[in-house]
């Protein structure tokens, strides 16, 4: 009969031990460094002044032109600025377009960012819940095999006894003479219990069966 | 060929850690359990963290209004901006407009200026459009992955519980085969016996 098996043969490898260990620090390297960069980048993409920087140079630009264009003639000639007050206005307009593309750009790269995240732990929740059910299914067919062991055990050993008592009841003793009627010789008869001319206790009886002899050199 | 690389004190403190029979590493003594607290966390830290910045940024991409404000902002400003222009050249170049060429000239400005602000006004509009229209895809195309994601996270799950009901079934049918084997075997045997 084999021994059964011990906990410690099943334990992590030290390479298993390793790999977790690695992805362990990796992971709270992670933490510490970058999770706290993603949310510094959260914040700026929030409080973006992209369009602002934009539109002071889109105003500078208007002006430094405006300013280079300024002539007595135009002066004299009472020119209005109209034109020049559409170009500040197409000016500006195109700075907070473009302001405005950059922020909204830089908020779904973060958002991006932290629902991949979010998203990649998911997915390990996934091979976790796996792993949790593959762990539980291992352990409840190993708890299956150990009770279908114990029943058949029993029933090994039921049947033995059965067997053993129908041999025992089959067993002839000592001659007790003919039948009067029939003439045929008479023999004494075991019980379920006893074989017929066996002595002693259970040990001699079990002993004379055969059955529970684990004596590897029987008579 | 070797270089020497220059190792920051975070680095030389690691290498100390390591060379003193420990490894610096910690240790993960249920990684099945690690690996649960780690997803669950990452999960929770998401919530706190950033899902008000996700849902600030949903309803900014929906109702974002703010260049078509801007553009209304620059037009008035526009108009006092190139009137004070028109008036510090005239003085710069000591020009003295009559109240007709000042009238004309203000008639001029402003109807440029409405020109103007109807073109940035309809402009801002359409850019307006465009880039709510674009932040609402790429939100979409986030909210996707999300979606998949999840949906496979379902399907795992599900996959799990069926695993889990069909080893039970067939671990029950083994069991009651099991045990009607022995009843058999016990009752053949007890036949033969009553038999004699």
């Amino acid at each position: 009969m084999g021994s059964s098996p011990k906990k410690s043969e099943y334990k992590a490898t030290p390479a298993e031990k390793a790999s977790a260990a690695v992805a362990m620090a990796e992971h709270k390297y992670f933490k510490e460094k970058y999770d706290p960069l993603l949310q510094k980048e959260r914040d700026a993409s929030m409080n973006d002044d992209s369009a602002r920087v934009l539109k002071s140079r889109a105003n500078a630009d208007t002006m430094q032109t405006l300013a280079g264009k300024a002539s007595y003639d135009r002066a004299a000639t009472a020119a209005s600025g109209g034109d020049e007050a559409q170009a500040y206005q197409a000016q500006l307009g195109q700075a907070a377009t473009t302001g405005l593309d950059i922020k909204n750009k830089r908020k779904l790269a973060v958002l991006g960012a932290a629902r991949g995240q979010q998203s990649d732990a998911s997915g390990f929740m996934t091979s976790a819940a796996n792993m949790s059910a593959s762990r539980a299914l291992t352990k409840a067919a190993a708890k299956q095999t150990e009770r279908s062991a114990k029943t058949a055990m029993l029933g090994q050993i039921g049947t033995a006894v059965l067997k053993q008592g129908i041999k025992n009841k089959l067993s002839k003793g000592k001659e007790l003479g003919a039948d009067n009627d029939t003439g045929e010789m008479q023999y004494e008869r075991g019980s379920f219990f006893k074989s017929a001319g066996s002595g002693g206790g259970i040990g001699a009886r079990l002993n004379h069966t055969g059955y529970f002899n684990t004596n590897p050199f029987p008579d | 060929m070797s270089v020497d690389v220059p190792l920051t004190p975070e680095q030389k403190q690691a290498i100390a850690a390591s060379s003193g029979g420990g490894t610096g590493l910690p240790d993960v003594a249920n990684p099945d359990k690690a690996f649960a607290d780690i997803t669950r966390n990452e999960y929770l830290d998401y919530v706190k963290n950033y899902r008000g910045f996700e849902e600030g940024v949903l309803d900014t991409a929906q109702s974002d209004t703010s260049l078509i404000d801007d553009a209304k902002e620059n037009a008035a400003n526009a108009q006092g901006l190139m009137s004070g222009v028109a008036n510090r050249n005239a003085s710069r170049y000591g020009v003295n407009l009559t109240p007709a060429q000042l009238q004309e000239q203000e008639r001029g400005l402003t109807r440029a200026n409405s020109l103007g602000y109807s073109q940035t006004l309809n402009d801002a509009r359409i850019n307006q459009k465009k880039i709510n229209q674009e932040t609402v895809a790429d939100l979409i195309n986030i909210g996707q992955g999300v979606n998949r994601s999840s949906l496979g996270q379902l399907q795992g799950a599900a996959n799990s519980a069926t695993q889990r009901k069909n080893a039970y079934d067939s671990a029950r049918a083994a069991s009651k085969a099991q045990t009607y084997s022995t009843i058999g075997g016990l009752g053949a045997a007890a036949i033969f016996a009553l038999a004699f």
